[in-house]
């Protein structure tokens, strides 16, 4: 009993109960407690450890742990610890609660050893994260939340619909290796992971959702949705080289869309979508050095991804927007702000000595060295757009452009400055020991990042890219504009979605109704009084009890060729 | 942007191109290791691609008025 409780998602989500139980005062350090406790148990578990029950007839493995999962979990539960340092300020019980549940959700993914107990971890996060949007009480994010729960329970349904047709199938609920065959099964599960990774086309949640959730609870989501789905195709759909393709569209997708946003949040949002794109292509090439390549970007992209979003959700919670066209000329006053922000964009950017280069790197490497060198390809230009957007053109707009901002500020707390200094810090580390990041990596290899070619390569992009930028950078000015996505189809064609769905069914029903009721109305009017039709020669006030006497003669003889009849056929 | 931060981007550009001539020299893990320069032409030339076909795209088809969805 004391180990299901020392499960990490189950401590989290533990945690979130209780919560509720604490006073207010308390209630964000105690927050701090249960990652740090889920920490301390990741690390006392050996690795091999697993946990075992039973539901029904089935065989559960609660908690299953290996090199991959410690990754992940060490990563997730830190990643939680550092967002809960960053909303240290914010006092409002449902976000506190429901973020710390949404990080169990997803722990409890990562170290689920069955797909059953995976489904139900699944779906404890989807709900859970959907409170962070609707938290903002504003009708645009009561859309959005509907959108984005919607989307999940469609994605949690077709996930679950493929885990029972793949335990009947192959008899097997084990969280493993599926081979590459495109059978309903499978191409169901993979269907349902690819909702929570944000695979175009089903990626449109994302971009929705993401920019208008709550200022922390974007920071928590853009740590574990899109990480834990990642985490699943590893684990699942290594090897699967439809997932290649699928994912360069996602990096190019996401740069482009970055490319063109002009909010903050949205072009950080759009460019998940992008960096995920790199890990499902690296889990399409599958080789070692790929699948290591995938998992190094996960746990390096919660680093410098979630430093940005706090930088930009600094730069909101102090100016009061996220449109770039509103801030600019930020240099002077949030200087540090800056030099943070700038830290996680040199590292997504994969610039030497900071994290990015040492993922990145080895996703492009082996794409190049799997025999995808257009591939390769592809991704390097996303690298191009990464730098263009997120390393340069959001910062420039944003604290420069403009010779000061006139607007008033509220000042930044010094817990967001904390957790920020923690994650940039963690992205020079292992931008300058590799090995320290290599040494947990779940296969082995023999990849050395700082090569002069490596080195020479990026630093030319990096160069030209940047030269480019500064020479057409009035082309990408900031202006105010809503930028259409796919989820235009079931936004803006709503109305039509809503009419040919419901509206026209509706009507139908209503038809039919009507015509039931017209019909039971017509023989109940002619069968209360069946004489009105069976004399004809009477008037409509025929009433049964009195017949006329010409009816009577008329059933008497009726029934008496009955007894004729009766008489006549039984003796 | 002072002359002097274009003077050190320079240096470092030239760096580059010294290092892929001598210590690359012999250098061919891809069919682009032939083209000289070929990952600052490769930078210059699709940052430039990026910046017209997005802005393109986004005139043509995706920009909207701010309250397109109110």
């Amino acid at each position: 009993m004391i180990e299901f409780f020392a499960i990490p998602g189950v401590i989290l989500i533990t945690g979130a109960a209780l919560l509720v139980l604490i006073p207010e005062r308390l209630r964000p350090a105690l927050f701090l407690v249960f990652p740090v406790i889920t920490l301390a148990v990741i690390f006392s578990r050996p690795e091999g450890y697993s946990l075992t029950g039973t539901l029904l007839h089935y065989d559960l493995v609660l908690m299953q742990t290996d090199t991959l999962s410690n990754l992940f979990g060490f990563v997730f539960a830190g990643g939680a610890l550092v967002a809960g340092i960053y909303a240290y300020h914010m006092r409002e019980l449902g976000q506190q609660v429901c973020a710390l549940a949404y990080a169990g959700g997803a722990l409890g993914v990562i170290y689920a050893g069955d797909l059953l107990t995976l489904i139900i971890y699944w779906e404890i996060m989807a709900v859970a994260s959907t409170w962070l949007i609707w938290a903002k009480r504003t009708p645009e994010t009561d859309g959005a939340g509907m959108r984005y729960l919607i989307y999940h329970v469609l994605g949690g349904g077709l996930l679950f619909a493929g885990i029972l047709w793949h335990s009947v199938a192959t008899g097997s609920i084990a969280v493993e290796s599926i081979p590459a065959e495109y059978t309903p099964a499978n191409l169901l599960m993979m269907l349902g992971v690819a909702v929570n990774a944000a695979i175009i086309p089903l990626h449109t949640w994302l971009s929705d959702a993401y920019p208008k959730a709550t200022m922390t609870g974007t920071i928590f989501m853009s740590i574990f949705t899109t990480k834990t789905a990642v985490y699943v195709l590893i684990r699942m759909f290594a090897g699967w080289e439809l997932l290649i393709f699928f994912g360069a569209a996602m990096a190019l997708y996401g740069i482009y869309y970055a490319v063109i946003c002009k909010d903050m949040r949205e072009i950080l949002s759009y460019h998940i979508i992008s960096q995920v794109g790199y890990m499902v292509c690296a889990i399409g090439v599958g080789t070692d050095l790929a699948l290591n390549g995938a998992a190094a970007h996960a746990y390096n992209n919660i680093l410098y991804k979630s430093l940005m979003f706090m930088a930009v959700t600094a730069v909101m919670y102090s100016a009061g927007t996220s449109k770039m066209f509103h801030l600019g000329g930020l240099y002077k006053k949030m200087p540090w702000v800056l030099g943070l922000y700038v830290v996680g964009g040199l590292s997504i950017s994969g610039i030497p000595l900071f994290a990015g280069f040492v993922s990145k790197g080895m996703v492009i490497d082996a794409a190049g060295y799997g025999g995808y060198e257009t591939i390769m390809l592809v991704l390097l230009v996303a690298s191009v757009g990464t730098w263009l957007s997120v390393g340069l053109k959001l910062p420039y707009f944003t604290w420069f452009d403009k010779p000061d901002y006139e607007g008033e500020l509220k000042s930044v707390p010094v817990n967001m400055y904390i957790a920020m200094g923690i994650l940039a810090f963690a992205c020079i580390f292992y931008g300058i020991f590799p090995n320290a990041l290599y040494a947990w990596l779940p296969q082995a290899m023999d990849y050395e990042p700082y090569t002069v070619y490596h080195i020479v390569e990026i630093t030319q992009i990096a160069l030209l890219t940047f030269v480019v930028f500064w020479w057409m950078k009035k082309k990408l000015a900031p202006e105010l504009t809503t930028v259409l996505d796919l989820d235009w189809f079931y936004r803006k064609v709503a109305p039509a979605t809503r009419l040919v769905f419901v509206q026209n069914v509706n009507t139908f029903f209503a038809k039919v109704e009507d015509g039931i009721q017209n019909s039971a109305r017509f023989f109940a009017r002619n069968f209360q009084n069946p004489m009105r039709w069976l004399n004809p020669l009477t008037d409509d006030k025929n009433e049964a009890k009195s017949y006329s006497p010409s009816m009577e003669v008329v059933m008497s003889f009726i029934l008496l060729g009955f007894l004729v009849f009766a008489v006549v056929y039984f003796f | 942007m002072k002359t002097i931060h274009w003077l050190i981007l320079g240096i470092i550009f030239v760096i580059t191109l010294a290092l892929e001539f001598t210590v690359l020299a012999g250098y061919d893990s891809h069919w682009w290791n032939a083209i000289p320069a070929f990952y600052a032409i490769f930078g210059f030339v699709m940052c430039l691609a990026l910046i017209y076909s997005a802005k393109f795209i986004a005139k043509k088809l995706l920009n909207r008025d701010i309250n397109y969805y109110d």
